[in-house]
């Protein structure tokens, strides 16, 4: 539903002096200014790499770097780094691509880990679990090297409270998902509805673990998110 | 509570903020972390100039075709199975609200920092229902466990309380029994909601930006709990006013850039939440209904007026960081949640003009606020906007600063009565000059000499000795 | 070179000797300086607390006054600065001449400083004065009028001056024109604090290039009674050289 708005418009269009716009208003799709796509514009991968490092640095997040035959160990050394003992990860076809899928095996983990996988279908168990579970882990859809940011998309087995609710979140960065800035992934995401597509419902840019400074401004790592955060970057080209 | 607060006169609560010595300390101190973070990732950025323009020429355009994106934004909403509510005053708005809690008969409620539903008081109104509504941001936390202090800035509204105030506060009224660390108290609030969160009804948060083109809500946030409000309770309420609004998602990554910068010096915050509608098939998590509230609550008086640039507005409080009226007087000085430069710019305009008539003439002019602003609103003209508004309802204006303008504007349209001026003042304050100074000046002086001395009119001025000079022909 | 002066009223009334010394600096390099008798107030003082009709009033005064001169050159960044704000001041449909002519006297009109460096293509004045001192940057002429390194590419080639960078030098002293008096008491603190920060560099000196910032601070400095003198830039250029018979 939709209320009030044609009296509440026509009030913002008097106030303005003229009569309501009912042609498609074009936005300028050059602004006069353009500094966003300078930014980084002409880094290679690797430049690209070490900024997004460095920013992690910045944002209390620790980075490991693995190829596509170390990143089980690696993965695995990280959530034992936490301590922990039960998983939950989104259902993302790209752990079976990583070769993951003995590490995330629900019955009998050979590591001993709890694992639980988001499956829709068991509705608000998936909550729980996330609740309860030690480590979230997720796949990272864009990546963000001038602010170390994941971007994740939500939908079907992307639940939001994968790299929400539990006390530590890993995100495995896939080299090949690296862009310079937001700049480009915003692009991504409106290319993507201008091509018909649905936008999913909640994007998350997720740049380091949850913080506050509203202490004595002092930063307090930690809040209601998860107190700590590792990104995998993993070779996948 | 609503966008006001405090009854007392602008000029008792200016002495409060003045002697409190220790608000004032807190407030330096975080005011200093804030502008050196912003002027370290502007530089970082480098061009800021230009991203300032291109900020500035963005804001610029969504305003003047405001009705055409809100337009479009609403088709959007609605398309994906949200509701939008237009209301055009804070009482519509809150009506609508307590009708969506009503109808779920739901009584507990997680917010996450808004400054708009502080505007329209919207806690109270839900309370009034019977609701529990608890506040997630930490620092929006603190002042309501606090008995709702008023909030002194619009990014960290406690930044006037310290880490003591905060532990005695969290033992008196919760029973926190820890030490004053930071990290402990927030490791504890960290407890006391996780609750709320898992249980609530309702999620009500703010809008950092809305964009037209997608029907997307984006929140900006550091704790995470933006994102808990919007991923766990069945239904989200969220809540813009009707100027925070961008075209497409590539101007939201300008401004959002550009507001994350300004606020906390960071390149993006932790958590940038974006949301398009309900949650959609096959999703568990987010909500399961959703409304956007959309407030005009005398926005739209102030389009098309000599001050429509103050809603380019992303209330990133960069002008507060930089202003040193703001600095000594704090943010509950100003009366309203709108504090410092800003705030003295759009509490006349949002709220009663006459509760906030004194707010434009609490700035020394200095430009540091229009310097700091990220989309370049001229906060510092619009004050003098404001003073002029205020001297042309003429009775509004002090009768003694009128006579002494209305003098002003003869004496300095004529070269004989300004001669004649500056002599007198010469002869008439004779009696009150000592060693070169008056130390007690009568009358008028007296606001000027109360605080300092006034060096005494010379025995010769300037165009006097340049006269004699050229009589005496001592020019070259 | 011609230049006709605009002293201020602060100056013309309070600080004459700046006004001499400005004199002075500019024969000293050759120009020809011309004082029209008829200038009063800049109007800013009306301007800022919102009183435009007498603002206007002062302003077509000095438009008019200031209408032969080839250079407005005055020892005040806020006036200089008020000087430009004329354009939008008459932004009236039937004000369009008046903003023609306001527009004219903002493309001459220079601080004093700006005038040395950025005309005169002067850095080095050949000033002389051995003390210790710090330098104010006042808000309107740095932010309105957009003037930072002219006085301070003057002042590094004045000898014997040993200059420290004052702490917060961004923040504004608290004068503000009406502002001292109408927010008195906030208008107090600004100036402690920035007097504080003067402290800190043990300066003797405080410069500035604007005689009402100079005016609030030398002001509470007298009151608090502390020993730190106060000099307008002006006077600093001009020091070691002063004309006989003064």
């Amino acid at each position: 539903m939709i209320h009030n708005r044609e009296a509440f418009l026509d009030r913002i269009a008097r106030k303005l002096g003229r009569l309501r716009i009912s042609e498609p208003v074009k936005r300028p799709s050059h602004w006069k200014h353009g500094p966003q796509w300078r930014t980084l514009a002409d880094a290679t991968q690797e430049e690209l790499l070490s900024v997004f490092e460095h920013q992690c640095q910045m944002i209390h997040t620790d980075v490991r770097r693995a190829e596509s035959s170390s990143l089980p160990d690696v993965l695995l050394e990280t959530i034992r780094s936490y301590d922990g003992k039960s998983v939950i990860c989104s259902d993302d076809p790209r752990f079976a691509e990583f070769g993951l899928s003995t590490l995330f095996t629900t019955q009998d983990n050979p590591y001993g880990l709890d694992v639980h996988i988001w499956n829709p279908e068991k509705g608000k168990i998936n909550i729980e679990r996330a609740e309860q579970a030690d480590v979230g882990i997720s796949i990272s859809d864009i990546t963000l090297a001038e602010s170390g940011t994941v971007v994740l998309m939500s939908g079907g087995g992307k639940g939001r409270s994968v790299s929400l609710l539990p006390r530590y979140f890993i995100a495995i960065v896939p080299l090949s998902t690296l862009v310079p800035r937001m700049t480009q992934a915003a692009r991504m995401i409106r290319e993507r509805s201008e091509r018909g597509e649905a936008i999913p419902s909640c994007v998350n840019f997720i740049s380091g673990p949850s913080n506050s400074a509203d202490i004595e401004m002092n930063l307090v790592v930690g809040v209601h998110g998860p107190v700590k955060a590792t990104y995998i970057i993993v070779k996948d080209r | 509570m609503g966008m006001q607060f405090g009854d007392v006169v602008f000029y008792r609560r200016v002495d409060k903020g003045i002697r409190d010595q220790f608000m004032r300390n807190a407030v330096r101190a975080a005011q200093e972390r804030m502008r050196t973070s912003r002027l370290r990732a502007a530089e970082e950025l480098g061009d800021w100039e230009e991203w300032r323009q291109l900020g500035e020429e963005i804001r610029r355009h969504t305003l003047e075709h405001l009705d055409f994106y809100l337009k479009q934004l609403s088709d959007r909403v609605h398309e994906l199975g949200g509701h939008v509510f237009f209301a055009q005053t804070a009482e519509e708005a809150t009506a609508y609200i307590r009708d969506v809690v009503q109808k779920r008969d739901a009584h507990r409620i997680v917010k996450s920092k808004s400054m708009v539903t502080e505007e329209i008081g919207l806690n109270t109104a839900l309370e009034a229902i019977g609701c529990r509504v608890v506040e997630t941001d930490l620092g929006e936390y603190i002042l309501q466990v606090d008995d709702n202090d008023p909030p002194s800035h619009i990014v960290g509204p406690s930044i006037h309380k310290d880490r003591e105030r905060i532990r005695q506060v969290f033992a008196e009224k919760l029973g926190y029994t820890g030490s004053a660390a930071p990290e402990e108290m927030t490791a504890f609030v960290r407890q006391q909601l996780r609750p709320d969160f898992l249980t609530a009804e309702v999620g009500i948060t703010g809008c950092n930006f809305a964009v037209a083109e997608s029907g997307t809500v984006c929140l900006v946030t550091n704790e995470g709990n933006g994102r808990l409000v919007t991923s766990l309770p069945p239904v989200h309420i969220a809540v813009m006013g009707m100027e925070r609004i961008v075209p497409t998602w590539e101007e939201l990554e300008v401004m959002v850039g550009l507001l994350c910068r300004s606020a906390v010096g960071q390149k993006l915050t932790s958590y940038i939440n974006c949301l398009t509608g309900p949650r959609a098939a096959g999703e568990v998590d987010g909500p399961e209904e959703f409304h956007l509230v959309i407030i005009d609550n005398g926005r739209s008086d102030i389009l098309g007026t000599e001050f429509q640039s103050v809603l380019q507005c992303i209330r990133c409080g960069a002008c507060l960081n930089v202003c040193p009226v703001y600095r000594h007087i704090g943010g509950q000085a100003y009366g309203s949640i709108y504090s410092g430069p800003i705030g003295a710019v759009l509490s006349p305009l949002l709220g009663d003009e006459e509760l906030y008539r004194e707010l434009p003439y609490a700035s020394s002019l200095c430009a540091a606020c229009t310097e700091a602003c990220p989309v370049k609103i001229p906060l510092h003209e619009l004050l003098i906007q404001h003073r002029q508004k205020t001297a042309e309802k003429e009775r509004q204006s002090p009768l003694g600063e009128r006579l002494a303008m209305k003098a002003f504007g003869m004496v300095f349209e004529s070269p004989r009565l300004y001669r004649w001026g500056t002599k007198l003042a010469r002869t008439a304050l004779r009696p009150w000059e000592e060693d070169g100074v008056i130390r007690q000046g009568p009358g008028p002086l007296q606001p000027w000499t109360s605080i300092r001395d006034l060096p005494s009119p010379k025995r010769e001025t300037f165009r006097e000795w340049f006269e004699n000079r050229r009589k005496r022909g001592e020019q070259p | 070179m011609k230049v006709s002066l605009f002293i201020t009223c602060l100056a013309d009334v309070f600080y004459p000797e700046v006004g001499r010394a400005t004199v002075e600096l500019l024969e000293r390099l050759g120009c020809e300086v011309d004082f029209p008798v008829a200038q009063t107030c800049c109007g800013q003082p009306a301007f800022n607390s919102g009183f435009h009709r007498e603002a206007k009033k002062a302003a077509r005064h000095m438009i008019e006054t200031f209408a032969h001169a080839d250079y407005v050159v005055a020892p005040s960044g806020s006036c200089t600065a008020m000087l430009k704000e004329y354009v939008h001041l008459f932004s009236e449909e039937d004000e369009r001449e008046w903003q023609e002519k306001a527009r004219a006297l903002a493309e001459k009109g220079y601080e004093l400083t700006q005038f040395l460096v950025e005309i005169l293509r002067v850095e080095d004045v050949d000033a002389t004065l051995p003390v210790k001192a710090t330098y104010h940057r006042s808000c309107h002429m740095t932010r309105l009028l957009g003037v930072k390194d002219a006085p301070m590419k003057l002042l590094s080639n004045v000898k014997g001056l040993s200059l420290t960078e004052l702490p917060c030098a961004h923040d504004c002293c608290g004068f503000g024109g009406t502002f001292s008096v109408k927010m008195a008491p906030i208008s107090q603190q600004m100036a402690d604090e920035k007097v504080s920060h003067i402290k800190e560099t043990n300066a003797e000196v405080l410069i500035g290039a604007d005689c009402g910032c100079l005016m609030h601070l030398d002001g509470r400095i007298r009151r608090q009674g502390k020993p730190i003198r106060v000099m307008h830039i002006a006077q600093v250029l001009q020091s070691g050289l002063e004309q006989e018979g003064r």
